[in-house]
């Protein structure tokens, strides 16, 4: 009886249903992630534009200019007459940045008086002004000790390791946060549809009486579903994403599909609060986006949390996308990492009762008064229609 | 002729501010934006990032370089250990976020005349912890390594330390930061974000107000409104001029308040500031209106603009250059708004450009309102003659 209470309004919120909820629930997550996964499909930035300004028309300015120009992160696209040339194609954003070759380079580097290269890098392309920089100090620094004392080794040479990320591919890494914070995103807003469709199209009775009258299983026939739905699509895109970085473990799959379906659950049932609360689906999705949008860049990948204020910090720790990013990004640093896991974890399970448990007091309430009001409805419509069918 | 426009655009207004979830997009939205999404980014960069030194060496030589790290700006050093694993240890439990390791006899080689590699550890989950842990590690151990080299060349080739500082690094670089002099992160990526902003909540905005009226209940209850009863061009400039006045006055929030309270660069000139003021908000109004008239349920627009936001803000190419995109994303991106108009924006109020240094993205942010314009009276007149069942609240 309640089994097929429950199969029977599953059918009729999931099956029976425009085209909007599997839009919601399915394509666009879907959709949005592959998408994201291929605009960061070349991993690696190369080719950054810049410029040169050649002062001096030596030798040794030549040389330096020919290998910038064989460096594959750097391209070489405009030889500027003046500096004023190049800073205009900076702000026309043609190039990110450009080298001076000054006055005298060749003659004062030769005499030994150290001529410093100006390099001007724009400021507004941190991620490619990061690499340029770097290459062009590699490059001409190779360049520099070729010169007088290619005979005597440096001293010290030092390595930067990238633990759990041996290509040091952050761009790999940062379209799986991308891919969480969208389904994060996506459970809020599944959430407060399925929630909040009854009520704004006065089916609240209609549902109910699918249920058996209970509104428990409503509820479970509402939840269960798009949870278990979303959760396979977000460790499918998951899976396909990480495919670039190196592979997890079987335990470190299971501890990341974990935190992934508490993270749903919890976002689902924040979102069904929201309609809880609000009792409009235009208000509760609106809610769901303004809280659910901009939480990647709360959850510390791309800034760190610990460099934020105090209350952003609090913000970012009731954000369960944050405890999922630091689950995902402990799970690269190899066998040490299951204890510190764990207590993400568990903070996500107490995450996804609260909103779960507050959601369904604060949905019960509002299908309640839906139901009642529909009734009404129907009463005075009933009234209204009598005398006209008398006549 | 203005006269009847206007009373449009106060019809809308007031529709605006009768409709909670207009409210909500219109005016709270960009409203807490403006500051909800610089807060995190308010100390700008990353500094005194919790370290470790694994010193192998025990030695003056790694004491010293330890000193070196300690009083670099970006990181601290939380512990030295003697053993690798307790360092891993530590990251893993995030009292630390990279580690250097000082090798053995590391002393005894330099001064052996031997090259030694001094490791350094970054989480590889973050980017900006790598680049300033990296960075504050590797200038003091190249350090310790230049001041040696120095010593050989000036030993080995009898000259002076000046010119021996010179063989070594014979034409320096100094790498100069334009239009961004700190490095902040919040001035390289809120001032995008914004743009972005003002473009999202503009379209689901116009969207929630159902731009082209199509729904079955509001029509009903507006059916004999003299507002909505106005020729088509009246209706469309109209509620056209309520939102582009409500945005400019966004704008001009953006530009006199948020920029001075987070102290972004603003070097934007008047002339270049309304030129782009007028077509991107032509191009999103005209965009809204044109998307609005697809929609049949008001939510709709919301559920899925909400989703589009995080490619939206990717392909407007100010973090993740258009060149290393697929060539059919890129084609893609031409649909938006906010492809052209962010670094429009860039480069008018971060860089201080002139009109003509933004004219080629004002073109091209103005052929999209000419198109989106033509599509939105098209799609419309077609609403306007369609059967008062299609699409309802």
């Amino acid at each position: 009886m309640v089994l097929n209470g429950l199969l029977n309004t599953i059918r009729k919120i999931y099956f029976s249903h425009n085209i909007v909820l599997w839009m919601i629930l399915v394509i666009l997550p879907i959709g949005v992630s592959l998408f994201t996964m291929g605009m960061f499909s070349s991993q690696i930035v190369q080719h950054v534009p810049i410029g040169i300004v050649h002062q001096d028309n030596s030798q040794l300015a030549d040389k330096l200019e020919s290998k910038l120009r064989s460096s594959p992160v750097l391209d070489i696209k405009m030889v500027c007459a003046d500096m004023g040339e190049c800073e205009h194609a900076v702000i026309r954003g043609e190039i990110q940045g450009f080298i001076v070759f000054p006055n005298d380079l060749e003659r004062r580097t030769l005499r030994l008086e150290a001529p410093v290269i100006p390099v001007y890098s724009s400021g507004q392309n941190y991620l490619t002004n990061m690499f340029a920089t770097k290459e062009i100090r590699s490059v001409l620094a190779a360049a520099g000790s070729e010169m007088f004392t290619a005979q005597i080794e440096d001293p010290v040479k030092v390595q930067i390791h990238s633990v759990g990320n041996l290509k040091s591919n952050y761009q790999g890494f940062l379209v799986l946060g991308l891919v969480t914070a969208i389904f994060h995103l996506a459970a809020m807003i599944v959430g407060a549809y399925v929630t909040s469709f009854p009520l704004r199209d006065h089916r609240v009775r209609e549902m109910i009486r699918y249920a058996g009258g209970s509104r428990l299983t409503l509820w479970f026939a509402s939840v269960f579903p798009m949870n278990i739905i979303l959760w396979l699509e977000s460790l499918g895109c998951y899976a396909y994403c990480h495919r670039l970085l190196a592979p997890l473990s079987f335990e470190e799959f299971v501890m990341t599909a974990a935190a992934q379906l508490f993270m749903i659950a919890a976002c689902s049932g924040a979102g069904i609060t929201f309609v809880g609360l609000t009792g409009v689906m235009r208000m509760a999705t609106g809610g769901a986006g303004i809280i659910g949008s901009p939480a990647f860049a709360f959850a510390g990948q791309t800034f760190p949390v610990m460099a934020m204020p105090f209350a952003v910090r609090c913000f970012a720790f009731i954000l369960p996308l944050t405890h999922v990013l630091m689950i995902q990004s402990t799970m690269m640093l190899g066998d040490v990492n299951m204890v510190p896991a764990w207590h993400s974890m568990e903070i996500l399970i107490c995450m996804a009762i609260f909103w779960n448990i507050l959601g369904a007091l604060l949905m019960s309430m509002r299908w309640k008064q839906f139901a009642r009001r529909e009734a009404k409805y129907e009463e005075a419509s009933k009234l209204e229609n009598a005398p006209e069918a008398t006549a | 002729m203005i006269k009847r426009l206007w009373k449009v655009a106060f019809a809308e207004w007031k529709l605006i501010y009768t409709d909670p979830a207009a409210v909500l997009l219109l005016v709270v939205a960009g409203l807490i934006y403006a500051f909800y999404y610089p807060i995190p980014y308010i100390y700008q960069t990353v500094s005194k990032v919790p370290v470790a030194v694994v010193d192998l060496d025990n030695t003056a030589m790694s004491r010293d370089l330890t000193r070196m790290a300690s009083a670099a700006q970006q990181i601290e050093v939380k512990s030295i250990y003697a053993d690798m694993k307790e360092a891993e240890a530590a990251m893993a439990r995030d009292e630390i976020y990279g580690f250097m390791v000082i090798p053995e006899n590391m002393e005894k080689d330099i001064r052996g005349k031997h090259q030694v590699t001094v490791n350094i550890f970054t989480h590889g989950a973050y980017v900006m912890f790598h680049g300033a842990i990296g960075t504050a590690f590797s200038t003091c151990a190249l350090t310790v390594g230049a001041t040696n080299k120095v010593k050989q060349i000036a030993l080995g080739k009898q000259v002076p330390s000046a010119k021996a500082i010179a063989m070594r690094d014979p034409f320096p670089i100094s790498i100069q930061t334009l239009f961004n002099s700190t490095g902040g992160y919040a001035n390289y990526v809120v001032p995008s974000v914004l743009v972005v902003i003002l473009q999202q909540s503009l379209i689901i905005g116009i969207c929630v107000l159902g731009g082209s009226r199509a729904h079955r209940r509001f029509r009903k209850k507006y059916r004999d409104s003299p507002v909505e009863n106005e020729s088509l061009p009246y209706r469309y400039f109209g509620r056209s001029l309520a939102f582009f006045v409500h945005y400019c006055s966004f704008i001009l929030f953006y530009h006199c308040i948020v920029y001075n309270i987070f102290d972004f660069p603003r070097r934007g000139e008047l002339l270049p500031m309304v030129v782009f003021s007028v077509v991107f908000l032509s191009s999103v109004i005209n965009f809204g209106m044109v998307i609005s008239q697809i929609f049949l349920r008001r939510e709709t627009s919301m559920q899925i603009f909400l989703y589009m936001s995080i490619p939206v803000l990717f392909l407007a190419n100010f973090s993740w250059p258009a060149y290393l995109m697929p060539r059919w994303m890129t084609a893609i991106s031409y649909i938006l708004p906010s492809t052209f108009a962010v670094p429009a924006w860039l480069s008018i109020e971060q860089m201080g450009a002139d009109i003509y240094d933004v004219a080629p993205k004002l073109y091209q942010l103005a052929i999209q309102a000419i198109v989106y314009l033509i599509l939105g009276l098209l799609l419309t007149r077609i609403r306007d003659k369609a059967k008062i069942d299609m699409g309802d609240m």
